[in-house]
């Protein structure tokens, strides 16, 4: 099974690109910093200006001019608002930006992925990545970073005013340091991988589900409802495990850190009033102090709480940035293909160390032949396959075209010459014109006719009701695995590289069209070459030659005629479909 | 304090009459938890709506220099802020379970709901609607059950406030209780904009993640033959479509961020000159000013809730509306009361539509001109469709569905590999022993996939089977149906996508899998055809000629032309 192949980022490269990411727009950055600092401080003159008005009330001193202060706390929180809506913008705008830049980068690696990589990963690891890492960096980005940017430069300034008046002042808030300190340590320790499993869950959950839904009518048929409901239930308490995990440490956490809040309060009160007793302070300054102390705790939490967010975008932005980090699996020389003919020469291949699943195969390709290959499962007609169109280079041996090995042609060089099409048939969101199109961008619509035609595909396309441009794939017009086969093949006609190897790329046809389409396919491909792996032996009937693979060996080859001639495991085979006794 | 478990083992039968009383039931289901969560919200709010009102009376005693009443008050004020840890904390605890029993409930009622309907989900729903129940419409009934909780706790914040401050001083206690829901509801008109804007940028975002998804989905295609620069800039587009959306919606987002803090703010300093007036007349004391001012501030907060309250009560209602939808649909094809008699279970099953006979015990193989005419009369077959079949004397109509399903299995190419431990999957019954399962893992030429899984038939088949090629998909279906060993199996297309070696191997091994039991093939593999008891040949949808492969060629040239493609 294809486990996670792909790499993960390690924490420094983590941190260098976060970095890199942050200095990329100083001017922007500075400017939303410097506007958040000014309505912090903006937002910190009313306490100060409340304990004024507090100890002139205290004093009964009629010398304190009331309207002016309160004139004055309104002017400040006006100033406050504005300089709020301005740097909230400014930072949205930058993060946006930010964001955007970050996924496409994203999606542009994936796009540059090495044709191996993309062919032996299994595409659940990737798609995690793209949807829920993407996600989860979005949050981050859009909300975490901001917040406890301004947060911070909230906390910074709160600090700071409190210490205008009076550094004394700013003692009783110490007692709660080491509280807060230790506990959040011990939460964050555990938080991510608890909220990362408790998402991974979650996502089970909600798989679950979507198959009982997908598979409904297998449910019914093998009347296995109530193996499906203990599927759901038993996802549901490994759910339930995860989200218990994590709320046992918010229980721990949460009153930990509120006690945490609160003392400082009490403690600015009780030392206030000693220290007042003492005459060190004034009342006015204990009374702004212990509103400077009520106003850190908004700012605190949200810097508390925006950490394990935190966390878990680091871990999101260390899976994107861990596909930069899948090496290159071919180093292109300068050599080009004379000619095109294909040619591999003791071929050996692995996918794991030391086990083998092609033996030393040699074949040669002449230019402009079919060739099918046929074989029992298993044998490595699909490696042979990728292989012959340059995907994998081999262990021993070489796979050349016109001279050339085909693992040294750069990609783009490559695709001229070999292209491959296999089972798979994903249909691209977008129109099907632009389905077919991505063989040749530039084709015209006559093209794209004639290539839809050569698979058979002309009349279904027209039947539907914006024809050409109707839209396909998901969320569009359902088109059946078989017709997505036939606009794969389209595509690859339009393409029109001089060798194509399908790789049992009309499986999901009804056999009843499959050998018409086949036929059709190969009128318009007359003159290149073609190798088949095919499982229906009237594709092997209608080719030049035919290579039977058996365990990783070539064991026959030949024209049809002459294989059945010499009666060997082929003509057993052929006899036997046809009808005519073993 | 124990921990309510979850799952319930049984979660019951909803009530789908309405959305409201859908909701009904689902908080009735869980009404300890609930009750306990809203009184310590209540609890939770009420230490909270205190703090001004003593951290008044600590500052009165710290200008009158009263240092025991300052130590009093303080006290206080630590005992309201532990009293606000803890009812916060169980406050929280019951609001995630009651959250999370909301939408576990919706989930297990909803999958219940997709095996009742069976094959009729799929007639009747798109995938894409029951699996966002899932997604998206547990998290707002759990959203609404949270909220009612906070919600009657804010409820009796503000009233709690109210009384406090209307004692303490009736003026400045109407300005602040008019001013606070003003202020609050001030902000209102910037929300409608805000939602659209939020709406517009979540719809381009999940364009924006489905153009992802199918890029990962057809790298193979993009890699291989070209187009990554294409889909790329397709990609930058969007995405900076969605980055401009963004800063949309931070446009009015960051209006009322601002908004928020100048209407408060300026209620605020309204308080503070009117009190300021008030402590000089003596009116209040220096200490009540300073409360006045932190519950001008506080009440901020119950006023916010409030406000979510009835925005995520709505989605609730919306979500339990689609779930209701759901939930009230009836599967299409019912099932009779009548029991299968034992000699009529190994009789001849008969479509009277088409005339397909299915001889008991035997290998029969049905070929017809068109694909859709098999797939009719397998759906027929195996009473997915209504028509007249007859098992013996008794009409499957009569019988209950489940009796029909344990007897008859159409397995058909559309049917889904589950993900779970392989052994599992294959023996779905949970009736056959590991000889069972190798036999026809045998049969289904399927041993082969099994031997290269590291940990063989204990692998975990991931992603409901899509790791597999789709050859082996249907390799390993068939060796399921095998396993299943029902009574009459009806198989469509099984080999198509399997090579000419291995259907040939399926082919010599599929009548001894079934020795002794009833099968029906539908095929047009000549490799298949040769090995059935008997061939069936429809056209037009009734049956045309019957008897071996080789009659049937040779008498035949409808059959022939179609099994052999013109290849005489």
């Amino acid at each position: 099974m294809a486990g996670r192949i792909l790499p993960v980022a390690d924490r420094a490269q983590v941190r260098a690109y976060a970095r890199r990411l942050t200095l990329k727009y100083p001017k922007e950055l500075g400017l939303a910093l410097s506007l958040h600092a000014l309505a912090a401080i903006a937002g910190l003159a009313s306490p100060r200006l409340l304990g004024e008005l507090v100890q002139g009330v205290a004093d009964g001193s009629r010398d304190v001019d009331v309207d002016t202060v309160a004139l004055a706390i309104a002017g400040f929180v006006v100033v406050q608002a504005v300089l709020v809506r301005f740097a909230v913008y400014a930072s949205s705008r930058l993060g946006e930006k930010v964001l955007a830049e970050l996924r496409e980068d994203f999606v542009d690696q994936v796009l540059a992925l090495p044709l191996s990589t993309v062919e032996r990963a299994g595409s659940g690891d990737l798609i995690t990545r793209t949807s829920r890492d993407v996600d989860a960096l979005s949050r981050s980005v859009r909300h975490a970073v901001p917040e406890t940017l301004i947060a911070v430069v909230t906390c910074v300034f709160a600090l700071g005013a409190l210490l205008l008046v009076g550094p004394i002042m700013a003692v009783p808030c110490l007692v709660a340091v080491p509280l807060i300190w230790i506990s959040t340590r011990w939460y964050l320790k555990r938080a991510t991988d608890g909220y990362l499993r408790e998402n991974a869950a979650y996502a089970d959950m909600t798989e679950g589900l979507a198959e009982t839904v997908e598979g409904a009518r297998t449910v019914e048929a093998l009347g296995i409802e109530s193996r499906r409901h203990r599927r759901t239930d038993g996802d549901i308490a490994k759910s339930f495990a995860a989200e218990r995990y994590t709320l046992g440490l918010r229980m721990i956490w949460f009153p930990t850190v509120e006690i945490g809040y609160v003392i400082p309060v009490v403690a600015t009160l009780l030392l206030g009033g000693l220290f007042l007793s003492e005459g060190w302070v004034s009342l006015a300054q204990v009374t702004a102090a212990t509103l400077y102390v009520q106003q850190l705790i908004d700012p605190l939490d949200r810097v508390l709480s925006w950490m394990d967010e935190l966390q878990v975008g680091g871990a999101s932005m260390a899976r994107l940035l861990g596909v930069v980090n899948v090496p290159d699996d071919r180093v292109a020389g300068d050599e080009r293909p004379r000619g095109e003919e294909l040619e591999a020469t003791g071929v050996t291949y692995a996918y794991r160390e030391g086990h083998d699943v092609l033996h030393g195969i040699d074949l040669d390709v002449r230019a402009g032949e079919r060739l099918a290959m046929v074989g029992p499962s298993g044998a490595g007609k699909s490696t042979l396959g990728r292989l012959l169109a340059g995907i994998h280079g081999p262990r021993t041996g070489s796979v050349t075209v016109g001279g050339v090995e085909l693992v040294e042609l750069p990609l783009d060089e490559l695709r001229g010459h070999v292209a491959l099409v296999t089972q798979e048939h994903h249909v691209f969101r977008g129109s099907l014109r632009d389905n077919v199109l991505i063989g040749r961008p530039d084709a015209t619509d006559d093209e794209v006719r004639r290539a839809l035609e050569a698979v058979d595909a002309w009349e279904w396309t027209q039947a539907l009701d914006k024809g050409l441009d109707t839209i396909v794939g998901s969320g569009g017009e359902t088109v059946s695995p078989a017709q997505a086969q036939q606009l794969a093949l389209a595509r690859l006609v339009l393409a029109d590289p001089h060798t194509l190897v399908l790789d049992e790329a009309t499986s999901l046809i009804d056999p009843r069209e499959a050998r018409h389409l086949e036929r059709s396919l190969a009128a318009v491909l007359e003159g290149r070459t073609v190798i088949a792996i095919a499982h229906r032996l009237y594709t092997a009937h209608d080719a030049d030659r035919v290579a039977v693979v058996e365990d990783g060996r070539v064991s026959e080859l030949g024209s049809h005629d002459e294989l059945v001639a010499a009666g060997g495991a082929y003509a057993a085979l052929w006899d036997s479909w046809h009808g005519k006794g073993r | 304090m124990t921990m309510t478990s979850l799952p319930a083992a049984d979660p019951g039968t909803p009530d789908t009459r309405s959305p409201f009383r859908y909701l009904w039931w689902v908080a009735l289901a869980q009404k300890w938890p609930l009750a306990i969560g809203i009184g310590m919200a209540i609890l939770w709010w009420l230490a909270q709506a205190l703090v001004p009102a003593a951290l008044g009376r600590a500052i009165d005693a710290l200008a009158g220099n009263r240092m025991a009443e300052l130590v009093q008050w303080s006290a206080v004020i630590l005992g309201l802020g532990v009293i606000q840890a803890v009812t916060g904390v169980l406050r929280h605890r019951f609001a995630v379970l009651t959250w999370l029993g909301a939408a576990y409930r919706t989930v297990q009622v909803t999958a219940r709901q997709a095996t009742r309907l069976g094959a009729t989900l799929p007639k009747r729903l798109s995938t894409g609607e029951v699996v966002s129940v899932g997604n998206s419409d547990i998290a707002h009934i759990g959203n609404a059950m949270d909220v009612l909780l906070r919600g009657t706790g804010a409820l009796v914040a503000i009233g709690t406030v109210t009384v406090i401050l209307l004692a303490t001083s009736p003026p400045l206690g109407l300005i602040v209780l008019v001013g606070v829901p003003l202020m609050a509801a001030a902000v209102g008109p910037l929300l409608r904009p805000l939602h659209r804007r939020q709406h517009a940028q979540r719809d381009l975002q999940g364009n924006l993640a489905t153009r992802a998804s199918d890029i990962v989905g057809g790298l193979r295609v993009l890699r291989g033959i070209g187009g990554e620069e294409l889909f790329s800039s397709r990609y930058r587009g969007e995405s900076q479509e969605v980055r401009r959306a963004g800063v949309r919606v931070a446009s009015v987002e960051s209006a009322l961020e601002g908004a928020q803090i100048l209407l408060p703010g300026v209620l605020i300093a309204a308080v503070t000159w009117l009190g300021a007036h008030f402590a000089l007349d003596g009116r209040i004391s220096p200490g009540q000013l300073v409360s006045f001012y932190a519950y001008a501030a506080f009440l901020i907060a119950p006023l916010r809730t409030i406000t979510e309250a009835a925005d995520k009560l709505t989605k609730g209602h919306v979500a339990a509306r689609r779930v209701c939808r759901i939930l009230s649909l009836d599967p299409e094809i019912g099932g009779g009361t009548g029991t299968l008699p034992a000699e009529a279970a190994s009789d001849v099953l008969l479509d009277a539509e088409s005339g397909v006979a299915v001889r008991p015990g035997r290998l029969t193989a049905l070929v017809t001109a068109v694909p859709e005419e098999a797939a009719a009369i397998a759906d027929r077959l195996g009473r997915y469709t209504p028509g007249e079949v007859t098992l013996g004397v008794v009409s499957l109509a009569e019988l209950p569905i489940n009796e029909v399903r344990r007897h008859i299995l159409v397995a058909d190419n559309a049917a889904r590999l589950f993900t779970g431990r392989l052994r599992d999957e294959l023996d779905v019954r949970g009736a056959a022993t590991d000889d069972d399962v190798r036999l026809a893992l045998h049969a289904a030429c399927a041993d082969d996939i099994v031997e290269a899984l590291p940990d063989g038939l204990d692998a975990r088949v991931a992603e409901a089977g899509r790791e597999f090629s789709g050859g082996q998909q249907q390799r390993l279906r068939l060796a399921r149906a095998l396993t299943a060993d029902p009574e009459v199996l009806v198989l469509v297309e099984p080999t198509s996508a399997v090579d000419a070696h291995t259907e040939a191997r399926i082919a010599d091994r599929l009548g001894k899998a079934r020795a002794g039991r009833t099968t029906l093939v539908c095929t047009t593999s000549p490799l298949v055809l040769d090995r059935a008891d008997l061939v069936v040949f429809v056209e037009d949808g009734k049956v045309r000629a019957e008897g071996s492969h080789r009659e049937l060629l040779d008498a035949e040239p409808g059959y022939s032309a179609v099994v052999t493609r013109g290849e005489g």
